[in-house]
């Protein structure tokens, strides 16, 4: 139900952000980027600031980003509008952070795995019977903790904070090691 | 609290479409329910913006909403400047009159072009602009450099940019970092990614010649536009009088 409501809530302004950035391309209008880039600022600003890691830079890497759209979505056709900008902002952070070297944050390991995320919009497809067979097997290739931790999440549907006090694991922990098993068991499911 | 977090909310919402920080906001600050909780982090492990977002929050220890709007004050000041650049340049009489006369020779060279296109059973659309947004100099301060401000405010420090410049033929962003002395002029000015020499050259010149500042230290974003974008880029489509029409 909840994530049916959410869904709704994406769609709709996805279709007149379609536009919008058509619009935009053709004519070079800030009030029509402006309305295109205000929606996601507040998810921006969280996102600067995981990796600049103070407020001030990050509320100006966020105005940065908008200068750099100025341009760049004048000149490329972007088709999801959302992942673009979340890769460009990502990438303008790290940058950011690159120039002023000695302050990297940054979990290399994790960065890898996320890019790919986006890529794999999967419809729910009806699984067969060897599949969920299959999916049993490459749950014991997960080390322990992995796979203790994914079956409480996506099985049981608890959520971390209840995961945590059920083994014990650190937030943090539970989360990388859901994050990371279920890459993992993605990768097992698509091999042979 | 109660009506601390329904202000919260009704701020929130007054703030386009951003539902999801309000969820953030409660996930962070321990008002969601379990189910709700877990919604939010498998919506997460889809969604890697939702993800860094909600990390980014969680390390600054909270959403600060004041920032917030801050950050939309300063989106909507930066998208009315050009607006209103743009009107400026719309109502003197001057030029008024230039744009006028403009108006006609443009209104008889599309005529032309229309028509020797169509002599030749060949019509083409042309979309030419004569002033966009992004024709015009625009400055973004940056809150990292310093306090620093022009004493007669931003937008006027930006027309007389507009006004003055004399280097047309160049575009590019310059960041600059400066301080102002006591006599609220800009001294040690450093430029960052070694800029055009021209374009610093003109920048020096303009704020030598410019008004007075007040404040400390300052950073500063000068966008110069790129007067003519077809060089700098081709667009897929239009400029059709590019191609031979023999």
């Amino acid at each position: 139900m909840y994530l049916k409501a959410s869904i709704k809530q994406s769609n709709i302004p996805s279709m007149t952000e379609k536009e919008l950035l058509i619009q935009y391309r053709s004519t070079g209008d800030l009030d029509l980027l402006g309305k295109l880039y205000a929606p996601y600022m507040s998810l921006l600003y969280g996102v600067c600031f995981k990796y600049l890691h103070d407020a001030e830079k990050s509320q100006d890497a966020v105005m940065q980003i908008f200068e750099e759209l100025i341009r760049k979505l004048r000149i490329h056709e972007v088709d999801n509008f959302k992942s673009w900008l979340y890769t460009f902002s990502k990438n303008f952070c790290l940058m950011q952070l690159r120039k002023e070297k000695g302050t990297q944050y940054v979990d290399i390991d994790e960065q890898v795995a996320v890019g790919h995320d986006y890529l794999d919009e999967s419809d729910p497809k009806e699984w067969s019977e060897s599949q969920f067979e299959k999916l049993e097997m490459c749950m014991l290739t997960l080390k322990p903790e992995q796979e203790r931790c994914i079956r409480l999440f996506y099985l049981e549907q608890k959520c971390y904070k209840d995961i945590v006090a059920l083994t014990g694991i650190e937030m943090n922990k539970v989360k990388s090691y859901i994050q990371n098993g279920k890459r993992n068991l993605k990768i097992c499911m698509e091999s042979k | 609290m109660g009506s601390e977090i329904l202000k919260f909310v009704w701020r929130v919402s007054k703030m386009e479409n951003n539902y999801q920080l309000s969820r953030i906001h409660n996930y962070i600050s321990g008002l969601m329910n379990k189910e709700e909780m877990f919604q939010l982090e498998k919506e997460a492990l889809e969604d890697p913006f939702l993800q860094d977002a909600i990390e980014g929050y969680r390390l600054q220890k909270g959403v600060d909403v004041r920032q917030l709007s801050l950050l939309q004050q300063r989106l909507n000041r930066r998208v009315e400047q050009t607006i209103s650049t743009r009107n400026a340049q719309f109502y003197t009489w001057q030029r008024l009159a230039v744009g006028s006369a403009a108006a006609v020779i443009f209104v008889v060279l599309i005529a032309f072009i229309y028509f020797k296109n169509f002599n030749i059973n060949k019509s083409r659309t042309t979309e030419v602009e004569l002033s966009s947004p992004e024709n015009k100099i625009a400055i973004e301060p940056l809150l990292t450099g310093g306090d620093a401000s022009p004493i007669e405010g931003w937008n006027a420090f930006e027309q007389y940019l507009q006004r003055n410049v004399q280097v047309r033929d160049l575009g590019g962003k310059i960041i600059l970092n400066f301080e102002v002395d006591k006599n609220g002029k800009l001294i040690n000015v450093n430029f960052e990614d070694a800029p055009n020499e021209v374009l610093k050259k003109e920048i020096l010149r303009l704020i030598d010649k410019g008004p007075k500042w007040h404040g400390k230290k300052g950073k500063l974003i000068i966008s110069f536009p790129i007067e003519n974008p077809t060089q700098a880029f081709k667009p897929t489509h239009c400029f059709g009088i590019e191609e031979k029409s023999n």
